[in-house]
């Protein structure tokens, strides 16, 4: 998996894994940034089935902004949203800045 | 594929702002799950797990989502079988008058 | 105060059996009891936990903030250590995230998959917080949500939503109310409610 830098703009993976996923819908295919990293943990996916969870990887703070995540979005560009995304979900994203 | 508890930007309506008085059935379910879980019988990600497999997730209310993946687990760890928590709870409905 | 464990488990009057369930986890306690998996005591403990916990300690929290600068940059970066200089006990594996409105930010805090909430300061969140209204539409339309718990953002202010996904809990610091300049840590606590540690309203002074 690939790891990230605050500042960084990713894209989070329109995976459609089934099981425990801790990445909601609404985020799969969007682009955001790495805000932060919050630290290294073990990945829920495999410890809700009993598994070690192991390797540890980053968690981020991930911020999109609402315009980019709803088409529909009631409010000011500047209104933003974060959710902490676990680095096997994210790709580094190469496209064209707003 | 979307889980049903996936909620995030799905439609919704008014938000209801009235609190229910918890129970002492509700204190036991939170209770039971974090001691199984102070003793390592249990995670936060397997009762998340076993609460989003639940297929009347929607019909059911949120301690009753508790208590059901609670059972589940129990059950899938053999640390309790399902005839007998059956048995039990139809013991103390008795005794309790309910149906 | 829980008469949970008074012998022998019988649920006194209807109103405690309001559900099916609730035979089921008595069953289930007795079982796991029966069979030594959990003590007596162990249950107790997470019951007292939890009844210990409330939107109190949040305020308690915010309000030493606001009249200690130090106190707030440490409740920032370190809330357990925060929460414990204040006799809260906030140990445990999940790791806490307070977030600051100012006057340019106001935070909004979700957990859109299930119900994650800073249990361990705040105790049990509000029935509408675990709401399938309140988890759907808090980040789509944050505002239109705020609007109905009475609460409009000035003009200018950016809304910042925050979904719980992952292995944080968070808790928002409001701002302190203009007007407020006199009053001690025990009067500001009073103004802060539980709604405001959550992001769906902002503490409130009117004066006169």
């Amino acid at each position: 998996m690939t790891t990230f830098e605050p500042g960084d703009r990713v894209r989070v993976r329109p995976s459609d894994k089934t099981g425990h996923v801790r990445t909601p819908d609404y985020l799969k295919g969007k682009t955001g940034w790495i805000e932060s990293v919050r630290g290294e943990f073990r990945n829920p996916e495999d410890l809700a089935y009993g598994l070690s969870g192991r390797p540890e990887r980053p968690l981020y703070k991930v911020g999109f902004r609402q315009a980019d995540l709803w088409g529909d979005y009631e409010g000011p560009a500047d209104d933003y949203l974060y959710a902490d995304v676990y680095a096997h979900w994210l790709e580094r994203y190469e496209g064209e800045t707003v | 594929m979307t889980g049903v508890h996936d909620l995030g930007g799905s439609p919704g309506g008014p938000i209801d702002m009235s609190q229910h008085e918890v129970e002492d059935w509700e204190r036991l379910a939170d209770a039971v799950n974090a001691a199984l879980g102070g003793k390592g019988l249990q995670t936060t990600d397997e009762l998340r797990r076993a609460i989003e497999s639940l297929e009347n997730y929607k019909e059911l209310g949120y301690y009753e989502r508790w208590t059901a993946a609670t059972e589940l687990l129990l059950i899938e760890k053999g640390i309790l079988t399902r005839e007998e928590i059956d048995e039990r709870s139809a013991d103390l409905r008795r005794r309790w008058g309910v149906a | 105060m829980s008469d949970a464990h008074d012998h022998p488990h019988e649920e006194a009057g209807s109103g405690r059996t309001s559900s099916p369930y609730a035979a089921r986890i008595r069953a289930i306690e007795t079982l796991l009891l029966e069979k030594s998996v959990l003590t007596e005591a162990e249950i107790q403990d997470r019951i007292s936990y939890m009844e210990a916990r409330s939107p109190a300690n949040g305020a308690r929290l915010v309000a030493r903030a606001w009249v200690d600068p130090e106190f707030k940059a440490r409740l920032l970066s370190d809330t357990k250590g925060a929460a414990m200089e204040l006799g809260i006990d906030a140990s445990g594996p999940v790791e806490f995230v307070v977030v600051e409105n100012t006057p340019k930010t106001h935070n909004l805090i979700v957990c859109t998959l299930c119900s994650c909430y800073p249990r361990a300061i705040l105790g049990r969140p509000p029935d509408w917080y675990k709401s399938f209204n309140y988890r759907s539409r808090a980040v789509k339309e944050p505002r239109a949500v705020m609007r109905e718990f009475g609460f409009e953002p000035p003009d200018g202010v950016e809304i910042v939503v925050h979904d719980s996904t992952a292995d944080m809990r968070y808790m928002v610091l409001p701002m302190r109310p203009p007007g407020t300049e006199d009053m001690d840590e025990e009067e500001l606590a009073a103004l802060v409610t539980r709604d405001s540690l959550i992001g769906t309203d902002v503490p409130r002074y009117l004066v006169g």
